[in-house]
């Protein structure tokens, strides 16, 4: 693999080098090829597919171990494996809205509006009750769990193509606006329409349990969720492989088109509405599916869950582990759900209990009473703005997608350097077999 | 914001004029996403944000002043100006600061980065907000008297004339000074073609945050306007009326200085219709507004007033 100019222009501007702090420092700050080529190594490729592929098999299994060091009063591997399930779904949102922002360049910052639509209709279907226009509880045959998740998907992506077919045609910041507005209208749709039960919220059924040859499986039991998270698994490896099947088709190589340069790829015949569409109508499917496991997971929905904060923590999710790459967008869930999870939790825990910090002649006593969940959104706003900023491509970059970012005009030769790196992992990665480690094929 | 007409002719026109002073917020909100956009193409997300952060740091001035009743007078006028310029400064500073260290850099990068920045932008200036002055509603310290002209059922307020006509008066002044001023002229060139004005002697950057400064200039008097219309303070307000303002801008004509003062009062006056006489019309004139936007792009992408090729600023 030849090096790209732009990493020979970043040697040539060694500010540290050429201060003369030595060539080991400067190379470690300036080189950005140290950080893609070795931590893509450990996250792309087929080593790496295979390691956390067998990582995401025995996740429980590992999990069950860790009972052994960790205080299971606070991680209880039960939990643990609770907070992998709700982090794979929000794996799947960041799967979905890839392709709409990462393929097809679109920004979508009204995503969570498809989540409801999932999390209602699973709501609705399984449960069997609806309201009528008088609010009267009516009753309609309900369908089982594994129907209702196509069907969230078809309404998702109807909604989709709905929100998308007027405001497509026009230029990509109008589509921001309006998908902005529909993430906050849907909500208040769903508050102030009687059909949806309002404020009150709405109890999901639990996951069914079905029987196999090897005994029950019971994707509901709140005792185990193991089997609840093969499902989620198996769901979101499907989803990676359809990503990669997209891509790698006429319909991706159209998005990329569209993403690099609208009138030429309009010129050479491509429909752009229609394929603006498809990636908008795709994305929101994906985002219906994942609300269908929120829904089931969550057990009780309602209006107040669905807010503008969700879309935009999908939208960090993916600026931050690399916009159009799937690897890199599972890694930024991953991390902003651990993030949100452990480390911020851990802080306010650390700052409620601190002895010193209790005493209130300390100067920073005030950190007692932060609000660690508005702190978080801050974190994050920041995560966002510096990312966008300091490392547009993010943490795993997409390569054609970096050197578009960083603003490089493709020149010939660069073109054929995208292509050899292109053609060079598709050779060297795994079969799609696992999650985490699929290369960036 | 009170409807004290009884007769239902009354209670419509009560509303009517209730929307054109609310339409006058949105309008001078929706000049500053205009302008911006007329220059560098990019919708400002964290436009409604620095609005609320006029209606913030005047909240806060005004509590350190001890004002919590109405003044009369010189005092008044005094306080307001104060409160209009104290506001102007801190929307204009923020915006053109924010100019500077979030958009400027990405300004060469694909239209996308830019527009992510300003959601990130808009994320923070709201959560600052919420660590600073908390999350619940704070009552601003409405010092303009009560009171106004009454006409048969319909009272029109004092405070409703005064936003009105300095809000007119604020619009032909920005309209001097994009037509007549050389300032103007270099914010015509780089909205027409910022290279070819480079060439001729154009300063893009400083012209550029030239159109930040009037855009949060314009939205900090109208955090003062709005707080003494609707005096709550809230954290969030720039969102929901950010999204408002945007909408009444594209329903003028993006980039069209007179179109997006048309649309803030058409849209002012729209919603305060849906929120009096649909049930829940609160939540659902929001609905509403956001129907009028998908619907304006679909049928008029161009607005009311904008050509087919709008005329940038």
């Amino acid at each position: 693999m030849s090096a790209s100019p732009s990493h020979f222009q970043q040697k040539m501007q060694n500010p540290l080098k050429s201060l003369g702090l030595g060539k080991k420092i400067g190379d470690f700050l300036n080189n950005t090829k140290f950080l893609n080529r070795s931590l893509s190594w450990y996250l792309t490729g087929w080593r790496a597919g295979i390691f956390w592929g067998l990582v995401a098999l025995f996740l429980p299994q590992l999990l069950s171990l860790s009972s052994n060091f960790l205080d299971p009063t606070y991680f209880a591997p039960n939990v643990l494996l609770l907070d992998a399930i709700l982090c794979g779904i929000y794996v799947m949102l960041a799967l979905g809205l890839n392709i709409v922002v990462g393929y097809a360049g679109l920004l979508d910052l009204g995503y969570v509006a498809f989540f409801v639509i999932g999390s209602y209709t699973v709501a609705f279907a399984t449960s069997g009750i609806i309201r009528n226009i008088h609010s009267q509880v009516v009753t309609i045959p309900a369908i089982s769990f594994w129907a209702a998740i196509p069907l969230a998907a078809l309404i998702a992506g109807f909604m989709g193509v709905l929100l998308g077919a007027p405001t497509l045609r026009l230029r990509g910041d109008y589509l921001a606006i309006v998908t902005l507005g529909f993430g906050e209208i849907v909500p208040i749709v769903i508050k102030d329409v009687p059909f949806f039960y309002g404020a009150l919220g709405f109890q999901v059924p639990p996951a069914p349990v079905i029987n196999t040859p090897f005994g029950q499986v019971d994707f509901g039991n709140p005792l185990d969720f193991s089997a609840f998270y093969y499902l989620t698994l198996a769901v979101i490896i499907l989803i990676v492989m359809f990503n990669i099947l997209l891509r790698n088709s006429s319909i991706g190589r159209a998005w990329i088109a569209i993403r690099e340069d609208e009138l030429a790829a309009s010129a050479s015949g491509v429909n752009l509405v229609r394929i603006k569409l498809m990636a908008f109508g795709l994305g929101a499917a994906i985002g219906g599916i994942g609300g269908v496991f929120n829904g089931v997971m969550t057990s009780s929905i309602s209006y107040d869950q669905f807010s503008f904060q969700v879309s935009i923590s999908v939208l960090i999710m993916i600026v931050l582990g690399g916009i159009g790459s799937i690897p890199g967008v599972i890694l930024g869930a991953i991390l902003l759900r651990f993030i949100d999870v452990y480390v911020i939790s851990t802080i306010s825990t650390m700052l409620q209990t601190n002895i010193a910090l209790a005493n209130p002649a300390n100067p920073f006593h005030f950190l007692v009473s932060f609000n660690l969940n508005t702190t978080k959104f801050l974190i994050f706003g920041l995560i966002l703005l510096l990312m966008i900023i300091l490392r547009p491509q993010g943490i795993v970059p997409n390569k054609r997608r970096q050197l578009e970012l960083q603003g490089v005009g493709l020149a010939p030769e660069e073109l054929s350097v995208v292509g050899e790196i292109e053609r060079e992992e598709s050779g060297a990665s795994a079969p799609p077999d696992s999650v985490e480690g699929l290369g960036d094929i | 914001m009170i409807v004290l007409a009884s007769t239902s002719s009354g209670i419509f026109i009560q509303t009517m004029v209730n929307g054109i002073t609310l339409g006058a917020v949105y309008a001078l909100v929706a000049l500053g996403y205009t302008i911006v956009y007329g220059i560098v193409e990019l919708i400002n997300f964290a436009h409604g944000d620095v609005f609320m952060w006029s209606t913030a740091i005047t909240l806060v001035v005004l509590n350190s002043m001890h004002v919590s009743t109405a003044v009369y007078g010189f005092t008044l006028i005094g306080l307001l100006l104060l409160m209009i310029v104290i506001g102007a400064v801190v929307s204009g500073t923020l915006n053109v600061v924010i100019e500077r260290l979030a958009y400027r850099p990405l300004r060469k990068a694909p239209r996308l980065a830019p527009l992510i920045a300003a959601i990130g932008v808009s994320f923070i200036l709201e959560n600052i907000a919420e660590l600073w002055l908390g999350a619940s509603g704070i009552s601003y310290p409405d010092f303009f008297p009560n009171g106004g002209i009454v006409l048969g059922d319909v009272t029109i307020q004092y405070i409703d004339v005064v936003v009105v006509v300095l809000t007119v008066g604020l619009m032909y002044g920005l309209n001097m000074l994009v037509r007549s001023t050389k300032m103007g002229k270099a914010m015509r060139a780089t909205a027409q073609d910022p290279e070819a004005a480079a060439l001729m002697g154009v300063d893009i950057n400083q012209t550029i945050s030239f159109a930040f400064l009037v855009g949060g200039v314009l939205a900090g008097v109208a955090g003062v306007f709005y707080s003494l219309v609707i005096p709550v303070y809230a954290y969030n307000v720039g969102f929901e009326l950010g999204l408002i303002a945007f909408t009444a801008a594209v329903l003028g004509g993006i980039g069209n200085i007179t179109g997006a003062m048309a649309g803030g009062f058409l849209i002012g006056v729209i919603k305060a219709l849906a929120t009096n006489y649909l049930p829940n019309g609160s939540d659902l004139s929001d609905a509403v507004v956001f129907a009028i936007l998908v619907l304006v792009l679909a049928l008029r992408p161009s607005g009311l007033l904008g050509q087919q090729v709008p005329d940038k600023v």
